[in-house]
């Protein structure tokens, strides 16, 4: 087989996409149709089977903030994900309790999905709700006033900008929420 | 294969077949090439700016245009489609028509390529700037200026194609095959990543994205770069390579076992284990067609290693392969569960991604620039001291950059995975770690200058005769 690939034109071009294709396929196409999770929204009443709650599609304003989202290239520094590692369940956790881990039906309405690839800031997959509508402003005016030492950049243009600003405070809001992973039901608003 | 590479192709298609050796006009060759190192130069600039911010995060930072989230994808699609792609298809125009011993099919259609890719990259830069983008790493560019980039690589495909169809020697050298599948196989990478996408969300999506992400690297810049380090080690060592055979087993194996990868980039993440452990298993694997090929090349340079010293583009060849095999190693070992806990998400990624665009495939794309450039301008290099240069600054920068964001990002890890360590501490604690790095960028920076300003003065400038 070999050796022909070596001098036949076409059976070098069938060979190289056939080969190609079994992995590309059984990689891409297969997986979401055996693994349903990823397509199933997060839905859970029953305690025993962990947290609680429902995801809901994100509302006009949480979609415009998610634009906001992608259009600043926060997802270069955040990720969106809390891995099944105990360090990341303590991190994304908040006044003592654990965050779940992120599973693939919390993700259903994301697109483009935002999981990221580098933590230079920290991960956000929990971040709804533990800040409210005053810190955000003043965070984004510049980081450096409520977080010394951080390396974020400052975004005046969103803090003023009322109708950006409100739409993105009200996505970060949903980060994390479809699961109702709060005991006291504590979250900012 | 000794005799093919030893000798000019050209004299020894006279050889065999008395007629007129060919000549090659280059037109092509000359627009990709002119312009990618333009790009290089320009993305440069970017690249410093960004590895500043992490130093002064105020930098430019009340210019929304030149925030840190919209520069990144800049420099990101710049250094890979600007400049690190254009050069490889300068490169591969050059040498397609070389080790087929015909002309180009169509010079007409290759210049018209090349000015569509400008195109291409200047609108780029605007949309990323203005903050349009789809949001998908390695695939941020808006869909109108994806279906451009189809319609170019079908122009850069047939062009190929049809010159390889018209060829002279029924046998393919190995640089062909890798060649036709960069082409074939960057087609349906580049689908997926940029228009499959678009009918997923969420986890199906990212995986869509990351089979993209890693084949962009592994089946666009890998197969482009090994068929140019095939093609530049023999050419520029005058040694034959030491073995047909090994270089099938690279290649096959590498078709066969990199698009599986994908889910390695969300290891521990929201996506099915058995899909991790599958991703895991074949990035073990990716180990048979790097050492195939990294045995070949040095055995092919085996008790000559002396003559680097003087020779430039094997210099960066035979520096490029160290990395190579280096950043080959790293993949594998940081798709380990237990390794992967530690370094996923921290400065270590940059190292090694930077190891791989910059350390192995940058190289050997610069050191088929400075191979081809007398013999496409017909004139001698404008200076080989200045390329020496280049080479050490693009080394001691490399070496800098890729060295400490390891170290860092191994520290980081361990303080990510020590929860009573706030996170802004391990922010702070890495602020020496970007301050090395900013100043390797600049020497990196150097080398670029060097380099462009070389290639720039030897295509521009005076022409001298070559000697003999």
């Amino acid at each position: 087989m070999l050796q022909k690939a070596d001098t036949n034109f076409g059976f070098a071009i069938a060979a190289s996409l056939g080969i190609f294709f079994i992995g590309g396929i059984l990689t891409t196409v297969a997986p979401p149709l055996i693994d349903k999770t990823w397509a199933k929204p997060f839905s859970n009443d029953d305690p025993s089977k962990g947290p609680t709650g429902q995801l809901k599609p994100y509302t006009e304003q949480e979609l415009k903030g998610r634009a906001i989202y992608v259009r600043e290239g926060c997802t270069y520094c955040h990720t969106q994900q809390t891995r099944t590692i105990l360090a990341d369940t303590k991190r994304s956790g908040w006044r003592g309790v654990d965050s779940p881990v992120s599973t693939p039906d919390e993700f259903v309405y994301d697109a483009p999905h935002l999981f990221g690839t580098k933590r230079t800031g920290p991960d956000l997959s929990r971040v709804g709700g533990k800040y409210d509508q005053q810190w955000h402003r003043t965070h984004f005016r510049n980081p450096r006033d409520l977080v010394p030492g951080s390396v974020m950049p400052p975004f005046p243009w969103i803090a003023a900008n009322e109708e950006e600003f409100q739409a993105m405070v009200a996505y970060l809001q949903t980060l994390g929420r479809a699961k109702n992973w709060r005991p006291d039901n504590d979250y900012e608003k | 294969m000794a005799d093919a590479n030893a000798q000019d192709r050209a004299t020894e298609i006279q050889n065999v077949t008395g007629s007129a050796p060919v000549v090659h006009e280059d037109i092509t060759v000359k627009w990709f090439l002119l312009s990618s190192v333009a790009y290089f130069f320009i993305v440069g600039i970017v690249a410093v700016v960004i590895a500043a911010k992490f130093v002064w995060p105020e930098l430019l930072s009340t210019v929304s245009y030149f925030t840190y989230g919209r520069m990144r994808p800049l420099h990101v699609n710049g250094m890979l489609f600007g400049w690190l792609l254009a050069c490889d298809m300068a490169l591969i125009f050059y040498v397609v028509p070389r080790l087929c011993g015909v002309k180009l099919w169509s010079e007409k259609l290759g210049v018209a390529t090349g000015i569509l890719w400008n195109i291409i990259i200047l609108s780029a830069v605007v949309c990323l700037l203005m903050g349009w983008t789809s949001g998908l790493e390695y695939a941020e560019l808006p869909l109108p200026l994806d279906v451009l980039v189809v319609v170019a690589w079908i122009m850069f495909g047939a062009n190929i194609f049809m010159t390889i169809a018209t060829r002279k020697y029924q046998q393919m050298y190995v640089s062909i095959w890798y060649i036709m599948g960069t082409i074939l196989w960057t087609a349906f990478v580049y689908l997926t990543g940029n228009f499959a996408t678009l009918f997923a969300t969420g986890v199906n999506q990212a995986n869509l994205n990351w089979m993209y992400v890693h084949n962009a690297v592994g089946l666009i810049f890998t197969p482009a770069g090994l068929a140019l380090a095939y093609y530049f080690i023999p050419r520029s060592s005058n040694l034959p390579l030491h073995s047909h055979k090994l270089s099938m087993i690279g290649f096959w194996s590498l078709a066969f076992v990199y698009v599986w990868t994908g889910a390695h980039h969300m290891l521990h993440g929201p996506i099915s284990q058995w899909l991790q452990t599958i991703a895991i298993a074949f990035s073990v694997m990716l180990i048979i067609p790097v050492w195939a090929v990294v045995f070949n090349l040095f055995a092919t340079i085996k008790g000559h290693w002396h003559e680097m010293g003087e020779n430039v583009p094997l210099k960066f060849l035979m520096s490029g392969v160290v990395f190579y095999l280096l950043t080959c190693f790293q993949g594998p070992m940081h798709s380990l569960r237990a390794v992967n806990a530690i370094v996923s998400k921290t400065d270590w990624i940059p190292g090694h991604a930077h190891m791989a665009v910059l350390g192995a495939f940058s190289f050997f794309a610069i050191a088929g620039t400075y191979y081809i450039l007398p013999r496409i301008f017909r004139t001698e290099l404008h200076s080989q001291p200045l390329a020496q240069w280049s080479y050490w600054f693009f080394m001691s920068g490399g070496l800098g950059f890729f060295v400490t964001l390891w170290l860092g990002g191994f520290w980081q890890g361990w303080q990510w995975n020590n929860p009573a360590i706030p996170f802004i501490d391990t922010v702070i604690a890495l602020g020496p770690v970007w301050l090395v790095r900013f100043f390797s960028g600049i020497l990196m920076f150097a080398g670029i200058i060097c380099f462009a300003y070389n290639v720039m003065a030897t295509a521009l400038g005076e022409k001298k005769a070559l000697a003999a």
